[in-house]
């Protein structure tokens, strides 16, 4: 046993707190922007301590729970919600030097889908525990969104595991720094990819279960201070992991694109995910929310035939003689 | 479609456009010339004439006069003039049927204090309020007159 085993992990639940608290507050600033507002401007010079001050509320808050809710799964949902969006991060390489990813499953693709689908179970049984309307409505529209979109997901990064021949994250990136970025062979599983993951993310135009104008806040309206904290935190580390992701897989990891490999992988990598975080900001000031039949007809009836399309057509331009070196 | 990318468009393109809303607290907001603010008084040209009592609609102005000191002169002069901004509503009344503008409108607004008695202002602080004075009431300067 080493020591850095247990230090790493300890540094990296740093950088994603100070990612999510920064998240939070460049997503203000940028639907302030768009809304010709400034944003958070007094908190700090620029409001730069504005999330840290609302941390530091939540924290302090009173910790209530409601007397008619099932107390010991109340408490449980926002731990089951939030730790396997950490533990996804385990098998994210950041970079191909080995201080800098945590463990080369061979599966990771595999165990990153297969863990994320369980924060599902925190937010449904949040939404039952809590013994309120319109939370059971939010955690059921979560549950039903989540697993809908799981399908089209996992079947729209089947054609980069097949032009990979890995489930390996490291070797995914490894075949796109010798072929090319799979957001161009893979276009068709890229858009649905980048659809299901935002949908996956319960952000807007897919962000039905925290609908506040039609369910006050979704399946978190019971929880306050920390436990409400923990779900949000949750929301914003399956940003970072779900940037991570499609960085890797659709966008060639660290690999410096143009050969400008005097920029370190890593700031590649950063910049390929700040790329990633800024369009999800983007698209929440752009778009209004789906409906809920709209939804579900779209993960099924749109999505899913695309992704089925997808694998068809990378599994047989595998075998076209020219086009066989990029799929 | 081709709506969601132009949506996207327009709202990129926001980002960069000048902001709409004002550093209210740390930039003060201008108002115009006939902003009906907070009074200011002029002990010298009150005549204690009562005008602006008498027509002030939530009875806010209390006014007392006293003899003029010099024997000679005929008339009062004005003793404690107080407002109570509780109740006043800067309806702008008292200033109008003032004859000898001794009550005029400034251009201030700011009332918000922490406590009801700092509400309650007396001649010494409504004489005090000398700044940004509504400019048609200044009787130095020629009146604009209709055109």
């Amino acid at each position: 046993m080493d020591w850095y085993i247990f230090v790493y992990p300890v540094i990296l639940l740093a950088i994603v707190l100070v990612f999510v608290m920064y998240a939070i507050y460049f997503e203000r600033k940028v639907i302030g922007w768009i809304q010709l507002r400034k944003g958070p401007t007094e908190t700090g010079p620029k409001g730069l301590f504005q999330s840290a001050a609302d941390v530091f509320k939540l924290l302090i808050k009173e910790d209530i729970i409601p007397s008619k809710a099932d107390r010991p799964l109340f408490k449980l949902a926002p731990i089951l919600a939030y730790v396997p969006a950490f533990s996804v991060l385990a098998v994210i390489p950041f970079t191909d030097a080995p201080y800098l990813k945590f463990s080369n499953v061979a599966v990771g693709l595999m165990y990153y889908l297969a863990l994320s689908s369980i924060t599902v179970m925190g937010v449904l049984l949040g939404g039952w525990a809590s013994n309120n309307k319109y939370s059971l409505l939010g955690g059921m529209r979560a549950g039903a969104q989540m697993i809908s979109y799981e399908i089209p997901l996992v079947l729209s990064v089947v054609g980069v595991v097949m032009s990979a021949g890995s489930l390996n994250l490291t070797e995914i990136v490894e075949t796109q720094i010798a072929g090319a970025w799979n957001v161009f062979p893979q276009f068709l599983g890229f858009v649905v990819f980048i659809i299901a993951a935002i949908a996956e993310l319960n952000r807007t135009p897919f962000d039905l279960p925290e609908a506040e104008s039609e369910l006050v806040a979704g399946y978190h309206t019971e929880y306050t201070g920390f436990r409400f904290a923990f779900f949000m935190l949750a929301e914003y580390t399956y940003v970072f992991a779900m940037a991570s992701l499609i960085t890797i897989l659709f966008f060639g990891g660290w690999d410096a694109p143009f050969g400008l490999t005097f920029i370190p992988p890593l700031v590649w990598f950063i910049l390929k995910f700040c790329c990633f975080v800024f369009l999800l900001f983007w698209l929440r000031a752009t778009f209004p929310r789906l409906r809920g039949d709209q939804l579900m007809e779209f993960a099924w009836k749109g999505l899913l035939p695309l992704a089925i399309i997808n694998i068809f057509v990378s599994a047989l331009l595998k075998e076209v003689p020219f086009l066989s070196q990029y799929f | 479609m081709l709506g969601l990318f132009k949506g996207m468009g327009i709202t990129l393109k926001n980002m960069t456009k000048p902001k709409v809303t004002l550093g209210y607290p740390h930039e003060p907001i201008k108002m115009p010339d006939r902003f009906r603010g907070i009074q200011h008084f002029d002990p010298e040209k009150c005549i204690v004439c009562n005008q602006c009592a008498r027509i002030c609609p939530t009875n806010c102005i209390s006014l007392t006069g006293k003899k003029h000191p010099d024997p000679n002169k005929r008339g009062k002069i004005i003793n404690t003039y107080d407002i109570n901004f509780e109740i006043c509503i800067l309806c702008d009344l008292c200033t109008e049927v003032c004859p000898t503008e001794a009550i005029i409108m400034t251009n201030r607004y700011e009332l918000a204090t922490y406590s009801r008695e700092a509400l309650l202002k007396d001649m010494k602080w409504l004489h005090a309020n000398d700044q940004m004075i509504r400019q048609d009431n200044i009787s130095s300067k020629p009146k604009r007159g209709g055109k």
